[in-house]
C-alpha cells in the first residue's frame, strides 16, 4: 500500500495507537489557536492557556517523555510569541527550581548513608510489638520526617523496614495481606500528610512560596509556614491511623517475633559511623539554614549548600547523585513554573480565576466558598490525577488571582495538594508502595476516599477556626 | 529457535509454563521467561529505583524477582530443567544485569545456558513488542486474557508467532486442530503443528473450511500435502471438511479439548486494525489454547 511494506504500516499503526493523546493534543491546540480569543482574554493569554492544556494532557497521558514535555513548554512560549527566549530562560530558573534540584540531590545523599537501618531501630523501639502501635508509629514517623526531609526520601527509606517486618512476620513477602497493605499505606499516607508540614516537605510548597514572592503578594518564612500548616499535619495523623486500621484490619495483632528478628538484623550494623554522624549534622545545619537564612538567601540556595557539603565531605559521589536524580522533574517544574509566571503576566490566570468565580458562584452564592472549593477540592482532585507539584504549579497562579488573602489561599492549596490518597500516580510514595506488587490500584480508593473527605473537613475547620486566630 | 514465555503471577502462570516448556523442550529452543511488572510513571522512576537499591541492602529482592524464582523452581519441580544449585542459597541475593527498562536476573549459583530470566516494567504490549523485536524471538507464549483489546494488540504488533495459553489443563488429553487453507501461512502452521504434536504426543485433526461448499484446487492440495507430512512424521490424523463461517467452525470443532493452530492473517495491517481478523476472532471466541503462526 503506497509503497509501504506491511511491517512499516504495522509500525505506523503502533505509533499512532501509542501516541493517540499526542496527536489529539496537537489537533486540539491547533484548533484552539485559530479560535478567536474569548472576550477579556489577551491573545498572549489565550496562547498561554493553549500551552497549559497541551502540558496537562501530555503529563497525564504520558505519551511523550517528561523532559520532552518540559522542552515543548519552553519552545511553545517563544514560538507563540508569549515571551522572548531570554525572558523564558530567566523565568525557567528560580529559587523554587533550585530547591527542587537541591532536595532531589539531598534525597540521594541521605538515602545512601545507610541510615534506614538506624531509622528502623528507632521506629520499633518506639512502637513495641503491637501491630496497631507499629501502624501509628510508621504513619507518625513518616509524617514528621517527611515534613523536613521530603516525602520521596522518607518513602524510600521506610519501604525496606516495612518489607522486612512483613517478611519476618512469616507471610510471603510477595503476597498481599491486610498486614502488608496497612504497613505500606501507613508509609504512603504518612509521607503525604507530612509533606506540607514545612516548606521543605515538598517542592510544591516552595513553588507556592515562589509564586507569592514573584507576584509581590507576600514573603513567607519557614517558621510562618509551619505555624499555619503543622497543626493540620498533627491532627491528620490519628484520623489517618483510624481509617487505615478499620479499612485494612490485620489478623495479626502482635508482631513479636517479627520485631525481634528485625532488631537482630539491624543490630548487626553496630554503632553509627562517623560518616553517618556527619551527614546527620549536615542535615541539621541545612534545617537551621532553612529556618534562619532562607528569608535572606532562599530555600533553594540553602538546599544547594547542603548538596555542596555532602559532596565536599565525600559523603556521596557525583556519579551516584547524577544517576539517581530525576533530572526530568527538574526540567518539568522549571518549565511549569515559567508557564505559571506567564499565566500571571499575560492575564490568563486572572481570566480563568474570574470565570471560575462567576460560574461557581451559582452553586455557592459566596465568593469565599468558591475560592475555598477551588483551592481545596479542585486541587485535591487534580493532585490525584496529575501529581501534587504539577497541580500547584498550574493552579497556583489561578487561585492566587481569585482575591481574598493570598497567603491563606496559597497555603490551603498546597495543603490540599497533599491529599494524594486516591491513585497510584498521586505522589512518588504512592508509586513506591505500588511498585512492590503488594498494592493494587483499587486499594488506594478503599481507604483513600474516606481520608480524602476527612482531610477536606479538617482543613475547613482549621482554615476557619484556627487560622483567623494566628493571622 | 528462541521462545519467550511471558508470565504474570504464581496463581495463573503454571499452565503457561507447562505448555511453553514442553514445546521448548521438543524444539530444543533457547527460552526466556519474562515477567512484566507494574508500570512506573516517569515522575517517580528514580524514587522507585532508589527504594529498590535500598531493598538490596536489606537482602530483599526487587519486586518481580520472586515470580521468576517461583517459575524457576516450578521448572525444576516438573523436571523441565536440572536442579544444579544449593537450595539453601536459592531465594536471596539474586544478581541483576540491568539496563534502564530491562533487568536480567541471575539467581545465585545458577546459570543455565538455555534459560534466561528477564524482568521488565511497563505496559505489557510495549514491553513484549520491544523484547521480541530487540532479541528476535520466534515464538511468544502468553497466558490467556479476557481482554479483546489486549489480544488484538498482541496479534497486531508482536512480530513473532504467538501462542495464547487459554484454559489449558495438563491433566486433560488434547488434540491439535490444524486449520489448513491455500494461504502462505498454512505451510509454517503445519510445521508447528507437527512439533507441538510431538511435544505432547497427541494426534492432529486437520480442518479445512469453505464458505460456499466449493473446495478449490489450492485447498485440496494443501490438505493432501499436510496429510503426507503427518504420515511421514507418524502422527495420527483425522480430516474435517466444513462449510460455513470459518471462525465459528474452528471454535465449535475445537471445543475445550483442542489446541488450535493456524497461520496468521494475510490481510493488510490496516484492515486487521479496523475490522479484525480470523485469528483474532478465534482467540476471542475459543476456550482452548491457540497458536497463531507468523
Amino acid at each position: 500500500m503506497l509503497g509501504f511494506s506491511a511491517r512499516s504500516i504495522s509500525n505506523i499503526l503502533f505509533w499512532v495507537t501509542r501516541k493517540k493523546w499526542l496527536i489529539l493534543t496537537f489537533l486540539l491546540s491547533l484548533s484552539f489557536f485559530y479560535f478567536p480569543s474569548p472576550e477579556g482574554l489577551s491573545p498572549s493569554g489565550h496562547r498561554t492557556l493553549i500551552i497549559v492544556l497541551v502540558a496537562l494532557i501530555l503529563i497525564v497521558s504520558e505519551s511523550i517523555p517528561l523532559p520532552a514535555i518540559a522542552i515543548l513548554i519552553l519552545i511553545m512560549q517563544v514560538l507563540l510569541g508569549i515571551d522572548t527566549s531570554d525572558g523564558v530562560a530567566s523565568s525557567f530558573m528560580s529559587d523554587a527550581v533550585f530547591f527542587i534540584m537541591g532536595s532531589l540531590m539531598l534525597a540521594v545523599a541521605i538515602v545512601s548513608q545507610g541510615l534506614d537501618k538506624r531509622l528502623a531501630l528507632i521506629v520499633i523501639t518506639l512502637t513495641g510489638n503491637k501491630t496497631w502501635k507499629i501502624v501509628v508509629g510508621f504513619l507518625s514517623i513518616s509524617a514528621i520526617l517527611s515534613s523536613f526531609i521530603g516525602e520521596h526520601t522518607v518513602g524510600a527509606m521506610m519501604l525496606p523496614v516495612a518489607l522486612a517486618l512483613i517478611r519476618n512476620a512469616g507471610g510471603e513477602s510477595n503476597k498481599a495481606t491486610n498486614l502488608s497493605t496497612i504497613l505500606l499505606f501507613s508509609i504512603a499516607y504518612g509521607c503525604a500528610i507530612g509533606s506540607i508540614g514545612t516548606p521543605s516537605g515538598g517542592g510544591r510548597n516552595v513553588i507556592m512560596i515562589g509564586y507569592l514572592a514573584e507576584f509581590g503578594m507576600a514573603k513567607l518564612s519557614y517558621l510562618e509556614w509551619m505555624k499555619y500548616a503543622y497543626p493540620m499535619l498533627l491532627i491528620q495523623i490519628p484520623f489517618a491511623s483510624l481509617v487505615l486500621w478499620f479499612t485494612f484490619t490485620p489478623s495479626q495483632k502482635i508482631m513479636d517475633s517479627s520485631v525481634r528478628k528485625l532488631k537482630v538484623q539491624v543490630a548487626k550494623n553496630g554503632e553509627l559511623t562517623s560518616n553517618q554522624i556527619l551527614s546527620i549534622i549536615i542535615f541539621i545545619l541545612i534545617f537551621f539554614g532553612w529556618v534562619f537564612l532562607s528569608p535572606h538567601i532562599g530555600l533553594g540556595i540553602v538546599a544547594l549548600c547542603g548538596v555542596f557539603l555532602y559532596l565536599s565531605f565525600g559523603l556521596i559521589e557525583w556519579q551516584q547523585i547524577n544517576r539517581n536524580t530525576n533530572w526530568a522533574i527538574i526540567l518539568l517544574f522549571g518549565a511549569a513554573i515559567s508557564l505559571g509566571i506567564q499565566m500571571k503576566q499575560t492575564g490568563a490566570a486572572l481570566w480563568v480565576a474570574d470565570h471560575t468565580l462567576d460560574y461557581l458562584l451559582f452553586l455557592f452564592q459566596d465568593y469565599g466558598a468558591v475560592r475555598w472549593f477551588t483551592s481545596v477540592v479542585i486541587t485535591g482532585i487534580l493532585t490525584n490525577l496529575l501529581s501534587s507539584a504539577g497541580s500547584v504549579a498550574v493552579l497556583g497562579p489561578i487561585v492566587l488571582d481569585m482575591g481574598g488573602d493570598a497567603v491563606l489561599t496559597g497555603i490551603m492549596t498546597s495543603i490540599a495538594s497533599s491529599f494524594s490518597y486516591l491513585t497510584v500516580v498521586a505522589s512518588p510514595t504512592c508509586m513506591i508502595i505500588h511498585s512492590t506488587g503488594l498494592i493494587s490500584p483499587s486499594d488506594y480508593l478503599k481507604a483513600g476516599w474516606k481520608l480524602f473527605i476527612i482531610s477536606i473537613v479538617l482543613l475547613f475547620l482549621i482554615s476557619n477556626f484556627y487560622w483567623p486566630l494566628i493571622s | 529457535m528462541k521462545i519467550l514465555i511471558a508470565i504474570s503471577s504464581k496463581e495463573y502462570s503454571g499452565p503457561t509454563l507447562d505448555f511453553g516448556m514442553n514445546i521448548s523442550r521438543v524444539l530444543k529452543a533457547k527460552t526466556t521467561i519474562l515477567d512484566v511488572g507494574a508500570k512506573i510513571n516517569e515522575l517517580s522512576q528514580k524514587d522507585v529505583s532508589l527504594a529498590n537499591e535500598l531493598m538490596g541492602t536489606w537482602d530483599i529482592d526487587r519486586p518481580g524477582v520472586e515470580v521468576l524464582e517461583w517459575a524457576y523452581s516450578y521448572l525444576i519441580k516438573n523436571n523441565f530443567i536440572e536442579n544444579i544449585f544449593d537450595k539453601e542459597n536459592f531465594s536471596k541475593k539474586s544478581i541483576y544485569k540491568e539496563s534502564s527498562k530491562r533487568a536480567e536476573i541471575y539467581l545465585q549459583g545458577q546459570v543455565l545456558e538455555n534459560i534466561n530470566l528477564i524482568l521488565r516494567n511497563g505496559d505489557i504490549v510495549n514491553e513484549l513488542r520491544d523484547e521480541v523485536r530487540t532479541y528476535s524471538y520466534d515464538l511468544t507464549i502468553i497466558g490467556g486474557s479476557g481482554k479483546r483489546s489486549l489480544a488484538h494488540d498482541f496479534i497486531q504488533y508482536i512480530e513473532s508467532s504467538i501462542l495464547i495459553v487459554n484454559n489449558f489443563n495438563l491433566e486433560k488429553k488434547y488434540s491439535i486442530l490444524l486449520a489448513v487453507d491455500d494461504s502462505p501461512g498454512t505451510e509454517k502452521a503445519v510445521k508447528y503443528g507437527v512439533r507441538v504434536a510431538q511435544a505432547f504426543n497427541i494426534k492432529i485433526d486437520i480442518i479445512t473450511i469453505s464458505k460456499d461448499g466449493h473446495f478449490g484446487e489450492g485447498y485440496s492440495k494443501a490438505v493432501e500435502r499436510t496429510k503426507k507430512m503427518m504420515r511421514r512424521c507418524n502422527i495420527e490424523t483425522k480430516i474435517f471438511r466444513k462449510v460455513g463461517d470459518p471462525v465459528q467452525n474452528i471454535v465449535e470443532t475445537a471445543g475445550e479439548n483442542h489446541i488450535i493452530i493456524m497461520g496468521a492473517s494475510t490481510q493488510s495491517p490496516i484492515t486487521k486494525f479496523f475490522i479484525g481478523s480470523k485469528p483474532l476472532n478465534v482467540i476471542e471466541k475459543s476456550n482452548c489454547p491457540v497458536l497463531i503462526v507468523k
